[in-house]
């Protein structure tokens, strides 16, 4: 805004043609991929690399035709889709009585679930990996309620501040009008921080739709994911990784995540802000 | 949800209360109170996968590794890193962010933005291979534009002097758009009066970061600047699939070291000492980071 409103013509082309250069310098490794999955392994292996060649649909379809694949996306999905939905489901209630109640240990456990994320994940699966074992949780039931925790600590973060920067005056009317608390909170506070949920889902759906090392020790046919697939594949391979197959997987995996900053980048960009937003993001 | 309704007045109130609370204390009492007391139990015994029953220890796993000096090497190795990584991350991330600010009106703003945060939501492990694809000395695309310039080409993830800067490059370039976003997100929290009124009074560009975009941004960017040192911390799937922690140990970094003694050498009893000890120095140094920018109440 400060930069381009007041300035002519020219120079706001010329910033736009900055700003557009940067964006697709970022992606410029990405759409890299994304052409190594349209080449013939032939092409892949020219030298030097070859930026014009006869594309080839011959990846993607060996991708889908893999009898492994579509189990894997599906067990991606479920686990990323659903863990994250019921842990956003669980994280509200809690954060609203984080931000109304006020306990006196507030602070101390709110900072207690962010540190969750202080271990390596090579070093938290262990304790995980034998309680899941002495306990028979390695399957589907457990990979769900272990993703569902991951995203928890960030949603109430996210949530507490939105729920904050409502006014307990909307809490209060209600009550004396005679409403009960479930009522204040589902339709009167939720509608109010409909951002902050998206922001906490799609944050966490990123990082559950690409978790791999949780997955790659604890999982079995049941949950294991396209991440997995894809190490699998460079680990089976030895030396020679079949790229264009990896490219073609890769290159189909994210396209979920883009289509969701897509068109939920506005909802996501407010989030960020916990609720504070009060200018042009 | 999970609570029964029908709670009225300030009578039960805090009963209330903690129904809301226990579904998310149910699930961290149960995946990460117990697995934390679980792991600083193992820290105590000599356990290796599949041989055999644990066997006490006592203290020895905990003195073993305050005394070695592969696992201070790698500690250091991972703080070098994390102020490398998310210095750079920062730096790039806010200038971009303020740049990418004054962009609402731009044609087709949303699908450059869409572009600029693909690196972040791409798996670790796929963008892991292929910059390993990208390094490749004979058929990589750096390379063949090095070569091109007249350059000689580099091997950069077995060469002892490239491999930590390849390895960095990949992480900020996977990162930078993190901070961005949270410099977005911190600039939009800044109300268009306050800005407006700046520019009444001309203030200078870093007058207004001071006056008017701190106060407000601060607590945005500061949790961005925490999250993103955290998981720098714990980088792992990246450099794993990239470098193994090799050549040597230049890019084993501590959640290398640890995922290699867990699962290569399978020395469960001893990962767990390790991995406790870390938890302690992250928690100490974020209480710290914490403290220092009083970050509840600066809201």
């Amino acid at each position: 805004m400060a930069v381009a409103t007041n300035t002519r013509n020219g120079r706001t082309i010329w910033y736009y043609i900055a700003l557009w250069s940067v964006a697709l310098l970022f992606f410029a490794p990405v759409f890299w991929i994304l052409l190594t999955g349209f080449k013939e392994t032939a092409d892949i292996l020219a030298r030097p690399p070859k930026f014009i060649f006869k594309p080839s649909l011959d990846n993607f379809q060996r991708v889908l035709a893999e009898a492994e694949t579509i189990p894997y996306a599906i067990n991606s999905v479920w686990l990323a889709l659903g863990s994250v939905i019921v842990a956003v489901a669980v994280s509200f209630p809690a954060a609203y009585a984080f931000s109304r109640w006020k306990f006196p240990f507030t602070d101390f456990l709110m900072f207690l679930l962010l540190s969750t994320r202080f271990i390596p994940a090579a070093a938290a699966v262990i304790p995980v990996f034998q309680m899941f074992n002495a306990f028979g949780l390695r399957g589907r039931f457990g990979m769900f309620i272990l993703y569902t925790s991951f995203s928890i600590p960030f949603s109430i973060w996210i949530l507490k501040g939105f729920i904050d920067g409502v006014s307990e005056r909307f809490d209060e009317t209600a009550i004396v009008s005679g409403a009960s608390r479930m009522h204040v909170m589902m339709k009167v506070v939720l509608p109010q921080v409909k951002p902050g949920l998206i922001a906490a889902f799609i944050f966490n759906l990123i990082f559950a739709w690409n978790e791999y090392i949780f997955n790659f020790v604890l999982g079995n046919a049941d949950t294991q994911n396209i991440p997995y697939a894809l190490s699998v594949n460079l680990l089976a391979a030895g030396g020679n990784v079949d790229w264009g197959f990896v490219a073609a997987m890769s290159s189909m995996y994210v396209v979920l995540p883009m289509l969701m900053i897509f068109f939920f980048q506005r909802h996501l960009l407010v989030g960020m802000t916990f609720g504070t937003v009060r200018g042009d993001v | 949800m999970t609570a029964p309704a029908a709670t009225q007045g300030a009578g039960r109130s805090k009963v209330m209360g903690w129904v809301l609370l226990s579904p998310v204390l149910a699930f961290f009492l149960v995946l990460n109170v117990i697995p934390t007391f679980w792991l600083i139990g193992l820290g105590f015994y000599k356990y290796s996968l599949g041989r055999g029953d644990p066997k006490w220890l006592g203290l020895d796993n905990f003195t073993d590794i305050v005394n070695s000096p592969e696992m201070w090497g790698a500690f250091g190795r991972t703080l070098r890193f994390m102020l490398v990584a998310v210095g750079f991350e920062v730096a790039l991330g806010v200038a971009l962010g303020f740049l990418f600010w004054g962009s609402v009106k731009m044609p087709g703003r949303r699908l450059a933005l869409t572009l600029l945060f693909t690196p972040m939501v791409m798996a670790p492990v796929a963008s892991g291979l292929f910059w390993k694809l990208i390094y490749e000395p004979t058929f990589g695309v750096i390379n063949a534009i090095i070569q091109g310039l007249g350059g000689t080409k580099i091997d950069f993830l077995t060469n002892i002097d490239w491999a930590l800067p390849a390895v960095l490059f990949v992480d900020i370039w996977m990162w930078t758009p993190f901070m961005i976003m949270m410099t977005l997100a911190a600039l939009g929290s800044v109300p268009a009066a306050e800005l407006e009124a700046a520019e009444v009074d001309r203030l200078s560009f870093w007058n207004k970061v001071r006056h008017v975009i701190l106060p407000h941004g601060k607590f945005i960017l500061m949790l961005g600047i925490l999250l993103r040192t955290i998981d720098a911390f714990k980088t792992t799937d990246l450099i794993w699939l990239m470098t193994g922690g090799g050549p040597g140990n230049k890019t084993e970094l501590i959640g290398v070291a640890l995922y290699r003694q867990a699962f290569n050498s399978l020395d469960l009893g001893r990962a767990s000492a390790a991995s406790f000890i870390l938890l302690i120095i992250a928690i100490a140094f974020t209480s710290i980071y914490l403290y220092v920018l009083n970050l509840s109440r600066n809201r």
